[in-house]
């Protein structure tokens, strides 16, 4: 279970500290690895930037996408990862504050696997890790390794 | 036409003419023939009669020999015999020779030579009768010998040759006589016949020709006259269908008298024939208005010898029609006048027509005269102004005679000038008809306004381009109004732009804060529970409601905003069977409650569904809520009859309001209950409104405290 990787996109450091602790709270204990923007996201996917050297092929097992993040934003992330063969078929789950209808709709549109809004009452949003976890870890078939 | 019987009389005259000739010259030929035949038949009467003649000549000349002969031979018998018996023969004789003689004296009577032969042959004949006598006398005296010596002496032989000779001579006068008579006679007859044969070739010869002639003319007249009955025919058919009436009128010194005129006019006036040509007639039902007009025009009829002229007439009926009546004087070889014809149509009409056009033009005129508001005027071909009306002056600032005459390129700015505009709009109308702009135009007094043009272009009958149409209106204030109005729609985006890009803003941003006050709370309700006492963790709990109450505030502000944002999609909808569904969730959510919900059935509006599920649940959240206290709660929604359409309701036996207040109901954030007493942010009635209203609809409450509310809406 631990070689599966969550790539958790997050700018905000009081969200990302309550992600980790709802996800430590629902025992699950997968590597979390960090993106703090759009760019430092893609790097990491792509093998660039700070991420230069690192392999294409280790794919995360889940994407945790917020949207509003500092120079490339969520849904460019989307955009770019789904036209990239290796990350076309990722699972992403857009994890964000914003329930506006124009960020529903591009997100789905540029094909997130699922739309999650953060509940300000930290209970909720606990249940709504563990259940996101629970799910795309879990109960969820992943897609087949790319082979190119 | 008028000449037509003048050439038929000549025709037949000249006919008659021809036919006398030839029955004259036929008519000659006959009675030449005719004496020719009869002179040839005398001629033949003639000529038998002289054969006649010549053989009873021959015959009494031979008879009056052969009683010489029979005298002769009594007188020998005498002499030889002695008996007297011998000279009975000789006395019967001596009696007939001379009357023989006689009747040839009568016979020969017109011929000169034959007379005188004669003569010499009775006095032959009388020797040689007295020498018979002589002889008797001699035997009676002296006996046989005597005798028989006499007639030896007595040169008795040669008497009778000389009668002979004489009888022969005569005879052979009268045969030649006769071959003479004759052959004159047949050369007459012979020219006779030849005369009688060749006039009568002439005549069949010229009866032919004459009755070829006479069936050639005949054939041609009858030809003649079938085209002249056609010509007539037509001419009547035509005149009967004819809208014209034809008259003709005898000049009698001074005056007129009706001498005939059209059949047609029964059918047009209704008058009987015979009316018309009643003497005063026509002076009788001319229009008592128009009577003196037309007599006084009637002498230049004599000096021109023609008039035309228009009047109203009575028909039959009593009706008046307008005439155009044109006649013309027709006029003897010594210049005289003898008829005046006309004709004469009904043209009421035309009249008619003329008159309501008039009266159109006149309406059209006092209509373009009195618009104020719209410059309308004409220009020529060319361009210049023509025509201006009130509006035009109060537009342009230009009087009628400072502007007509010039050309309307004055009216452009200098730039559009310079640019051609002017012509281009003139060409712009001629190829398409109609050229129409918003543009600046200059006024008398030099400032601009801003003009709609509106340049037709107008065409006479043939297509030909006589001239422009313009109208034009001054929309300066309405171009200021529009300038305004843009302006603040522009500002209105812009604001709205904001209020999205704010309304995104606070989606995101402002809720992060919360969650993290709310987690980080309970963060360390978990992770220091041991060193908080009681009232830490009360502190902490307050901490934690109050951003939740918080992250509902924002939540409904997005909501509000939302609902006056979003795009409306109006479509039909199905009011009761979304109450409905809305009223399931909320007994599913709180199902200890016990709320009777009496949704009327069939409520369907158009509207946008999206935002009308807002209100309802709106409306029947708030109605579930204020009932949580009673004991037998009951929502209703229905409808009622409002101002000639269907004002919904939802109704409830809740808590209700005071009316003193019911003017706050509708504001944000304007609550009526404390937060203890019922939950709410106040903001939800406010989108009920806002969204009623973006329907077109009002929406208006009522309700006493403690007796329930009803909330009313129409969309």
């Amino acid at each position: 279970m631990n070689d599966k990787v969550i790539l958790l996109v997050e700018d905000n450091a009081d969200d990302e500290a309550l992600t980790l602790r709802a996800l430590k709270k629902n025992n699950i204990k997968n590597e979390v690895v960090v993106a703090h923007d759009g760019v430092e996201a893609l790097d990491y996917l792509f093998g660039t930037g700070a991420f230069a050297g690192r392999s294409r092929r280790a794919v995360p097992q889940l994407v945790l996408l917020d949207l509003k993040l500092p120079r490339v934003d969520g849904l460019e992330v989307l955009r770019r990862l789904r036209a990239d063969p290796h990350t076309h078929l990722l699972p992403v789950v857009i994890l964000t504050s914003s329930k506006e209808e124009r960020d529903l709709v591009s997100g789905y549109s540029l094909g997130a696997n699922s739309y999650v809004r953060k509940p300000v009452d930290f209970g909720e949003f606990t249940e709504a890790i563990r259940q996101l976890g629970l799910y795309w870890l879990i109960l969820n078939e992943p897609p087949p390794a790319q082979t190119t | 036409m008028a000449e037509a019987p003048g050439v038929q009389d000549k025709m037949h005259l000249t006919l008659e003419r021809k036919i006398q000739i030839g029955f004259g010259i036929a008519v000659a030929i006959i009675v030449a023939v005719g004496a020719a035949a009869l002179r040839s038949t005398t001629a033949t009467v003639e000529s038998a009669l002289w054969v006649a003649h010549t053989l009873e000549v021959r015959r009494q000349l031979g008879a009056t020999f052969a009683d010489l002969i029979t005298v002769e031979t009594a007188v020998r018998g005498y002499v030889i015999t002695g008996d007297t018996t011998y000279l009975g023969p000789y006395h019967a004789a001596q009696a007939t020779v001379g009357g023989l003689l006689a009747g040839l004296r009568t016979l020969t009577g017109d011929n000169p030579a034959q007379q005188r032969r004669l003569d010499s042959l009775t006095t032959l004949v009388a020797t040689r009768l007295e020498r018979f006598q002589w002889t008797i006398e001699t035997r009676r005296a002296g006996g046989p010998a005597a005798a028989a010596r006499a007639v030896i002496g007595g040169r008795g032989k040669e008497l009778m040759q000389l009668i002979r000779a004489s009888i022969d001579s005569m005879e052979d006068e009268e045969g030649r006589l006769l071959a003479q008579r004759s052959a004159t006679l047949q050369a007459k007859a012979r020219l006779a016949r030849l005369a009688a044969w060749s006039g009568a070739v002439i005549a069949v010869t010229l009866a032919g020709l004459a009755g070829v002639l006479v069936s050639g003319e005949l054939s041609g007249r009858r030809r003649a006259e079938q085209i002249v009955q056609e010509t007539q025919a037509r001419f009547q058919q035509m005149l009967a269908s004819s809208t014209a009436v034809l008259y003709g009128n005898t000049v009698v010194g001074e005056t007129y008298s009706p001498s005939w005129v059209s059949e047609n006019i029964t059918r047009i006036t209704g008058y009987e024939l015979d009316e018309p040509l009643r003497p005063t007639w026509w002076i009788d039902h001319l229009h008592a208005d128009d009577r003196a007009r037309v007599l006084a025009e009637m002498p230049v009829l004599l000096v021109h010898d023609r008039l035309t002229t228009e009047y109203r007439f009575q028909y039959k009926d009593g009706t008046y029609h307008w005439v155009h009546d044109e006649s013309r004087v027709l006029r003897d070889a010594a210049g005289e006048p003898v008829e005046v014809v006309g004709s004469w149509v009904d043209i009421t009409d035309r009249r008619r027509a003329e008159e309501a056009l008039r009266a159109s033009e006149q309406r059209l005129r006092l209509l373009v005269g009195s618009v104020r508001d719209y410059a309308i005027y004409l220009l020529d071909a060319t361009g210049t102004v023509v025509s201006w009306n009130p509006g035009a002056q109060q537009i342009k600032g230009y009087r009628a005679e400072e502007i007509v005459g010039q050309h309307f390129s004055r009216f452009y700015t200098p730039d559009d000038v310079a640019a051609g505009k002017p012509q281009a709009a003139l060409q712009a109308a001629a190829a398409q008809g109609r050229f129409e702009e918003e543009n600046w135009r200059i006024r008398k007094d030099g400032t601009r306004f801003w003009a709609d043009v509106v340049i037709s272009a107008v065409r006479d009958d043939r297509g030909t381009l006589v001239g422009f149409a313009k109208v034009t209106r001054d929309l300066t204030e309405r171009k200021r109004a529009e300038d305004t109005l843009r302006r603040y729609a522009a500002q209105l985006e812009a604001a709205n732009a904001e209020l999205n890009a704010f309304a995104y803003s606070v989606s995101h941003d402002l809720r992060a804060p919360l969650r993290a006050i709310d987690g980080f709370s309970q963060a360390l309700l978990e992770d220091y529970a041991d060193r908080l006492d009681d009232a830490g963790k009360g502190h902490l709990a307050r901490v934690r409601s109050a951003s939740q109450r918080m992250a509902t505030l924002i939540d409904d502000l997005l909501n509000l905003s939302r609902v006056t944002r979003s795009e409306m999609h109006i479509g039909p909808l199905d009011l009761s069977a979304l109450a409905s569904g809305i009223a399931e969730g909320l007994k599913k959510r709180d199902p200890a409650r016990h709320v009777e919900f009496a949704i009327a059935p069939g409520l369907h509006a158009q509207a946008d569904p999206g935002l009308i599920r807002v209100v309802l649940q709106n409306l029947l959240e708030n109605a579930w809520k204020f009932t949580g206290k009673c004991s037998a709660a009951r929502i209703e929604l229905g409808s009622v009859p409002h101002d000639g359409r269907s004002a919904y309701f939802v109704r409830d036996n809740g808590a209700g309001f005071d009316m003193t207040y019911v003017g706050k109901l509708f504001g944000a954030f304007q609550r009526l209950h404390g937060a203890q007493e019922f939950d709410g942010t106040g903001i939800g009635l406010a989108t009920v409104q806002r969204i009623i209203h973006r329907h077109g609809g009002r929406v208006w409450a009522e309700g006493a405290v403690g007796q329930g509310a009803t909330f009313y809406f129409t969309l």
